[in-house]
């Protein structure tokens, strides 16, 4: 499981970038980003490129499908599967 | 002196003569009903012998300019200029000095076109309102039909709500008075206080009612538990969409009345027309258009109305551009529609809400349509802002109801029901009433304007 401060950057960047009127508590870690439109097919770009940058994964080098990034729950499920089981800071 | 019309040398097959005419016959048959006076079809023609028309000379091209103040002297005075085949243009007593003197310099220097009977004015919510020059055949083409469609004979009583330059006194008072009928003119002063209108109708009796939603609002509103009246045959809702609610009641107002959707405007008159009967009118979610008047041709491109109509008007008078509303005769609305499942063609708003978001077409009015189906919301305005990255972005902002309503609630909701790029890509929700126009619509121009330039201390 993903730790509650990363979970809690990503939530940070997700409402502040795209949802300046959400505050980061009520964004549920299971809301759905992408079928609740959210996140978009040009948000969805800039979202893995900050998860890339953010937590040193080489995003060229994994595969990635969009239901990685459908929630916050997803998107930590992706960061530990890259880290490949390691500890994510 | 300009010659002076008389009742021998007017043709009978035109609007003004078909009034000599009746007056002629039946002199003592009332044809306007105001205030507490009843004006004979005698009395009407004589005071239309004796109108005082403005000069106009050479000045303004034989036409008469005319404040539309209600009354009989007013309608008198039209009667007159159509029996002298002076066009007279009709002016707004809501319009400012300034519009009034701009537009009469207008009609100066753009004299109508030969054959003009009226000129009246679009309601466009900016800028100066533009001239409609409808000629006499038009005019003789809409009364004649109108007559015939409603059954309207010598003797029937007919409900004008409408202020005098509006298109829709063509109906209620002109084919009336083409007719040998009564108009019951409805006194603008009380035209919103709901007890006046209710006596009215109980009073007067007409047999067709014609008038906007608001009336129609303000009746079911005010109208006390078991209030019918039995006389109108025909109940003609016009000029905007009426809601549900309102016509959830009209069954219980008007118990033997068929009730018609007209869709017209201005510049081509009425050009569709469906008729309900009481469950429909009362049930039914969303009135369709209905069928195209005889003689009404219709088109639809890019989702947009084109009607041809035997009463439209040649074209804006000094128009400015190039009058991109009209081409090869046809006339661009302004209005989508759509066809229901049932086929019906239904109107899904105007073509000046329509955007690209992402190569996408949305209608921001169906986008705030959706907005208002939750019950969180108790406003909604959506306008599109321009985006470097997408086009253009939509911009919801939602006055609450009193509760903890939050954007992504509505993302989820507008998700569900609409295609992904209708979905706001931005939501401010507010607790403070959202501001309105002058017309009691949600103020869109104004929304944009505070986002585009978000004031200190709002961001």
């Amino acid at each position: 499981m993903i730790s509650t401060a990363s979970s809690k950057a990503i939530r940070e960047f997700i409402v502040t970038t795209y949802a300046p009127d959400v505050s980061v508590e009520e964004l549920d870690p299971s809301y759905d980003l992408l079928d609740n439109g959210l996140v978009d097919s040009l948000g969805l770009l800039q979202l893995i490129s900050w998860i890339g940058d953010r937590y040193d994964i080489d995003i060229d080098d994994v595969e990635i499908a969009p239901d990685d990034f459908r929630s916050v729950n997803a998107i930590g499920a992706f960061i530990e599967k890259s880290k490949n089981g390691g500890l994510v800071q | 002196m300009p010659p002076r019309p008389t009742s021998d040398m007017a043709d009978p097959h035109t609007l003004g003569g078909a009034v000599l005419a009746h007056a002629a016959r039946r002199p003592t048959a009332p044809a306007l009903l105001w205030r507490d006076a009843t004006v004979t079809y005698a009395e009407l023609a004589e005071a239309a012998r004796t109108a005082d028309l403005p000069d106009g000379g050479g000045d303004t091209g034989g036409v008469a300019v005319l404040r539309a103040e209600k009354s009989p002297r007013t309608i008198a005075r039209i009667l007159a200029c159509l029996l002298a085949g002076r066009p007279a243009l009709l002016l707004s007593t809501d319009l400012g000095e300034v519009t009034r003197e701009l537009l009469t310099e207008r009609v100066r220097t753009a004299p109508p076109p030969d054959g003009t009977a009226l000129l009246l004015t679009t309601s466009g919510s900016t800028g100066v309102p533009k001239l409609v020059p409808l000629g006499g055949g038009a005019v003789d083409r809409f009364t004649e039909w109108a007559v015939t469609a409603f059954g309207i004979e010598p003797g029937t009583r007919v409900l004008n709500y409408a202020p005098l330059n509006f298109d829709l006194c063509l109906l209620d008072i002109w084919a009336t008075l083409r007719a040998g009928g009564t108009a019951v003119l409805v006194d603008p002063d009380r035209a919103v206080t709901p007890r006046y209108l209710l006596d009215l109708l109980a009073a007067t009796e007409p047999e067709v009612v014609q008038a906007v939603p608001m009336f129609f609002r303000l009746l079911a509103e005010a109208a006390p538990e078991g209030t019918e009246f039995e006389s109108p045959r025909h109940v003609l809702l016009t000029g905007d969409h009426a809601p549900p609610r309102v016509r959830a009641a009209l069954p219980r107002l008007f118990p033997k009345a068929a009730y018609h959707n007209v869709y017209g405007c201005t510049e081509t008159n009425d050009s569709f027309l469906h008729t309900a009967d009481a469950t429909e009118v009362a049930g039914r979610e969303v009135l369709p258009l209905g069928r195209p008047l005889p003689g009404v041709r219709t088109r639809i491109e890019d989702g947009e109305l084109l009607v041809a109509t035997p009463f439209q008007t040649s074209g804006y008078l000094h128009e400015d551009g190039p009058g991109e509303r009209f081409a090869d005769g046809w006339f661009r609305t302004g209005d989508l529609v759509s066809r229901g499942e049932d086929g019906a063609l239904v109107l899904v708003g105007r073509t000046d809400f329509q955007v690209k978001v992402r190569g996408v077409r949305v209608n921001v009015e169906e986008v705030e349509r959706v907005l208002l189906e939750h019950d969180g919301v108790a406003e909604a305005a959506v306008v599109a802002l321009p985006d470097p990255e997408a086009g253009q972005r939509l911009h919801a902002v939602v006055h609450r109801h009193p509760g903890r309503l939050g954007g992504l609630e509505l993302r989820k909701h507008c998700s569900e029901r609409l295609t992904r790029a209708a979905v706001p890509s931005a939501f401010r929700i507010t607790d403070e009433p959202l501001p309105l126009t002058s017309t009691g619509k949600v103020n869109r121009n104004r929304i944009k304007e505070d986002l585009r330039n978000p004031r200190k201390g709002n961001e």
